[in-house]
């Protein structure tokens, strides 16, 4: 049986932070993560590095830890986090009054709040709309993360952590109400083990209930559905707001190539209801183009869904009235020692819940060091002749790319292309993925899928939602020998399955072309789907 | 929206536009259609990197062409291009590529002189350090320019006006073809005239990167031609790339005004004696010509999606026999072939057609672009005509 001192449950933002946390303090912790890194609402969500703005009015705490922790994670986060600044955008129809509310609020909460010459934001940002009554700036920027979770573990890894991915847990040992180990499940192989450890920090987000009940304690989570959009194109190079009480369709986010817009928000029953749904997806648009006119004109990539969790005390308040404050739940006093379940929160304030969470079981532990998060990158800056180096082999823009997706792992990724110049050939072309960047994150032994490829490298991701890369990524793992016990029939179905379930909502227009023409290619010419011998001949 | 409104969101990725690049079938160097038009063009917000892929584009539009979603991927090029290149230091060469106007200017009036000068074998070695190559003989000034001849010739005067654009290699090389053009329309009852103020349609200026000029090029020909285009007058061409330019290049580039209604009026001469054909108009009073032709379509014609009008114009003199050659690009787009670092590219790109032409054995090459004409004839060693000539020929019956 393996021991630790920590077990962590959950391998989103709070997670790894807390991860990250205890292992710089030099308690000994292993993560646990059913799917992959930030498979739940870590990554499914806008994208958005709060400046605080959206809370000023309503929630002047949770506005002041955003600013707070905005400005850490730009100095720590650098290569996890595009520092934009973002747009608040007040339209003629919203409520001026609101306008001269929030300006107070931010200042209050100590966010950095500038109006902006409606002229000069025009010609900065020239597709929002010209109807705009007032602009004002904001530190927002946009975060990814996929990345975030990843650099976190690396950190955490210098320091001796340890991540499991797909591995659940399936109960929480106990003995005289003490937590004692947690046995675990293997979600690909159905392997079964068990670790022994003193503390259990339950920080699975959505599934929070579900693993709380594990050990027989109820917490009353509504997982909240939030349905966002991705374009094709990155038609905003800010993060623009809109200008009012906070409400559906009014954050877009540049992201890399494209830009997302949230949010919807909607109760549901399942932590996992990630099916977005076209009614959704329009009521998004129908919202989102009164910021930016020619909205309904853009070409849609795919939508998705994450959900929050949202935590209350009382179960009648509605999902937007619900604080996104978090709350820290220690089980002692439902009388289990050792269990601690942390709630609700954003992931813009990540690092202070887990810092605040890591303090309350050093406490427990009675370890005194302090907690280092705020001071230490999450990854070292990459050396410029590595960068002077990989520019010789990278299509030109995608160098910066490649660098901001594989941090440490460029480096690797430079050796195999010196190694065989051939490894520069693109493997997704939509976002610039070389094969060697591919065959670097497939050889990670946290590697299994090639949606775990997706996540890292965005592979994928991009115009084409997989119609290429698919084909030629999982030829690439067969070549390398890296199916790790699934079929490749399998690994390609895993894969195409998650782009469909994005796609399946916004089959009209341009998207729909591209459908058709995946559909074709796997339905038609490899026969994805089976092919049932016709009966009647 | 624009009728030529760009728009890389449209493309679905199929590749179409990579099977059809002649360049990218002859290099690697250039990293094809679809990766240097719509899938960087989604990189290309704020700051842009310097990539000299980029350079390799020939501006042909045989990807425009093949796209079955209507994306102008290498005017996306061309665009990126400007981009790149504004506010750089540029080239000797670069330069000189895309302002022939200017230097024909300045040598056209010496002709012989200028002539005597480009060929001799210093020139030609200082030449090829500015990097144009000397396996290629550069185009010869006319002693006369087509403006000086047109205006020394007394035409009938007709109610039924065309304006004519000639483009300044028509201007400087190749007036015949111009004069040609006026006796055929002068044949059909047309009086042409030739606005004062035309500058150079601008191609040259695009294909290195010169977008502003262009503009600046657009904008005073638009100037010029719009007393008579607004009046309903046709501006006719007849070198395909100032043809392209006008009716949708401009649109795709820019954005001047009056430039729909500019386009709506530009034709290609032999587009327009087709469409004159049609309403009964054309005289086809054509006495036979004799010899073996063989003819190329030129990609900035097809570009155009007319068709191939002057085959079938010459299809109408009795008895004549012309060979369609169908064998893809020249090679040449402009000046690219007169490049070092590009000649044998665009010889590579060339040889299916040269080869075509070598084992037709014909008299005559041909073909309405005068690059094309270039590069066939010296690829080959058959002269080549303008369709425009044949057709005067057919009606003077020599």
């Amino acid at each position: 049986m393996k021991k630790t001192t920590a077990v962590i449950i959950g391998g989103g933002a709070t997670g790894v932070g807390i991860l990250r946390d205890l292992s710089m303090r030099g308690v000994a912790a292993v993560l646990l993560e059913q799917r992959d890194l930030a498979y739940g609402a870590s990554s499914r969500f806008h994208g958005l590095l709060h400046s605080g703005g959206r809370y000023a009015v309503k929630d002047a705490e949770a506005a002041r830890e955003c600013a707070e922790e905005n400005a850490v994670l730009r100095k720590i986060g650098r290569h996890c986090v595009e520092s934009t600044t973002g747009y608040f955008v007040r339209l003629p129809e919203d409520d001026p009054a609101y306008e001269a509310k929030w300006v107070v609020a931010c200042q209050a909460a100590g966010i950095p709040v500038e109006p902006v010459d409606l002229a000069r934001a025009h010609r900065l940002e020239p597709h929002f709309s010209e109807r705009a009554a007032a602009v004002y700036e904001v530190p927002d920027a946009a975060i990814d993360g996929f990345r975030l979770c990843r650099q976190n573990v690396l950190s955490a890894k210098r320091y001796g952590g340890k991540m499991m991915n797909y591995t659940e847990v399936t109960s929480i040992e106990q003995q005289n109400g003490q937590v004692t180990a947690v046995k675990t499940r293997n979600t690909l192989t159905g392997e079964l083990g068990s670790i022994e450890c003193d503390i259990v920090v339950n920080a699975a987000g959505s599934w929070v209930g579900q693993v709380a009940g594990l050990a027989g304690i109820k917490i009353n989570v509504i997982p909240d559905r939030g349905t966002l959009i991705a374009f094709n194109h990155r038609f905003t190079d800010r993060i623009m707001n809109r200008l009012r009480p906070p409400a559906n369709a009014d954050i877009f986010v540049p992201h890399g190539s494209v830009t997302l817009l949230g949010t919807t928000s909607s109760p549901t029953e399942r932590p996992d209801d990630f099916t977005p749904t076209t009614e959704e997806v329009l009521a998004l648009i129908d919202e989102g183009k009164e910021l930016f006119d020619e909205l309904p004109r853009y070409r849609l990539l795919r939508a998705y869904t994450g959900t929050r969790p949202l935590y209350c005390a009382d179960p009648t308040a509605a999902t937007r009235e619900i604080s996104r404050n978090f709350v820290i739940l220690d089980h002692a006093k439902e009388g289990l020692d050792g269990l601690i379940s942390i709630v609700g929160g954003k992931l813009t304030t990540y690092r202070l819940m887990a810092e605040k969470i890591s303090d309350a079981i050093c406490g427990k532990l009675s370890v005194q060091a302090p907690c280092r998060t705020a001071e230490e990158a999450l990854v070292d800056d990459i050396a410029p002749e590595l960068m002077q180096q990989a520019k010789k082999f990278f299509p030109t823009a995608g160098v910066e790319l490649a660098a901001s997706r594989l941090g440490p792992d460029l480096a690797e990724t430079v050796q195999r292309i010196q190694a065989n110049p051939a490894k520069k050939e693109l493997v997704c072309e939509c976002e610039l993925v070389t094969l060697a960047e591919v065959e670097t994150v497939a050889h990670d032994d946290t590697t299994f899928t090639m949606s775990d490829i997706r996540r890292r490298t965005r592979m994928g991701m991009g115009t084409c939602q997989g119609t290429y890369c698919g084909l030629r990524g999982l030829g690439m793992m067969v070549d390398n020998d890296l199916a790790r016990g699934m079929t490749t029939e399998n690994l390609l179905r895993e894969f195409l399955e998650t782009r469909w379930n994005g796609i399946r909502p916004i089959l009209w227009g341009q998207q729909m072309r591209e459908v058709e023409l995946t559909r074709g290619i796997y339905g038609a010419g490899l026969n994805m789907d089976g092919a049932v011998p016709d009966e009647t001949e | 929206m624009k009728k030529h409104h760009y728009n890389p969101d449209s493309c679905i990725a199929c590749t179409s536009c990579v099977a059809y690049c002649p360049v990218s079938a002859a290099t690697r160097k250039f990293a094809g259609p679809k990766m240097m038009g719509p899938a960087l063009e989604r990189f290309r917000g704020g700051e842009t990197n310097t990539d000299f892929s980029l350079d390799y584009c020939a501006n042909c539009k045989n990807c425009d062409i093949s796209c079955p979603s209507g994306v102008p991927i290498s005017t996306l090029n061309m665009l990126a291009r400007a981009k790149q290149y504004k506010n750089k230091r540029r080239s000797l060469l670069d330069w000189m590529m895309s302002h022939s106007d200017l230097m024909s200017k300045l040598a056209s009036p010496i002709a012989a002189l200028s002539n005597f000068g480009m060929a001799n074998p210093l020139t030609k070695m200082i030449l090829k350090q500015v990097g144009i190559t000397d396996k290629m003989s550069l185009p010869k000034y006319a002693s006369k320019t087509f403006l000086q001849q047109f205006r020394a010739f007394k035409q009938q005067s007709f109610p039924d006006k065309v304006v004519f654009f000639s483009g300044c290699f028509i201007n400087y090389y190749a007036p015949e073809v111009g004069m040609d053009l006026v006796a055929v329309m002068q044949r059909n009852k047309r009086e042409v005239i030739v606005p004062e103020g035309l500058d150079c349609c601008g191609s040259p200026l695009v294909g290195k990167g010169y977008l502003d000029e262009a503009v600046e090029k657009a904008r005073t020909n638009i100037a010029a031609l719009k007393h008579w285009f607004e009046q309903g007058i046709p501006v006719l061409t007849c070198c395909t790339s100032c043809g392209l330019m006008l009716k949708m290049e401009i649109q795709e580039m820019m954005d001047l005004e009056l430039m729909e209604q500019l386009a709506a009026y530009t034709y290609d001469a032999s587009e327009y004696l087709l469409e004159l054909h049609a309403q009964g108009k054309l005289s086809t009073e054509f006495a036979p010509v004799a010899g073996c032709y063989i003819y190329h379509t030129p990609c900035h014609l097809r570009a155009q999606g007319i068709g191939k009008p002057s085959l079938e114009l010459l299809s109408m003199i009795p008895g004549f026999q012309i060979e369609d050659a169908d064998a893809g690009c020249c090679g040449q787009s402009g000046t690219y072939g007169f490049e070092v670092a590009k000649h044998d590219i665009a010889m590579a790109v060339a040889e299916p057609v040269l080869k075509r032409i070598r084992e037709f054995q014909p008299d005559f090459i041909v073909s309405d672009c005068s690059g094309c004409r270039l590069q066939l004839s010296q690829g080959t060693g058959f002269p080549a005509l303008h369709p425009l000539t044949l057709l005067r020929r057919a009606y003077e019956g020599k």
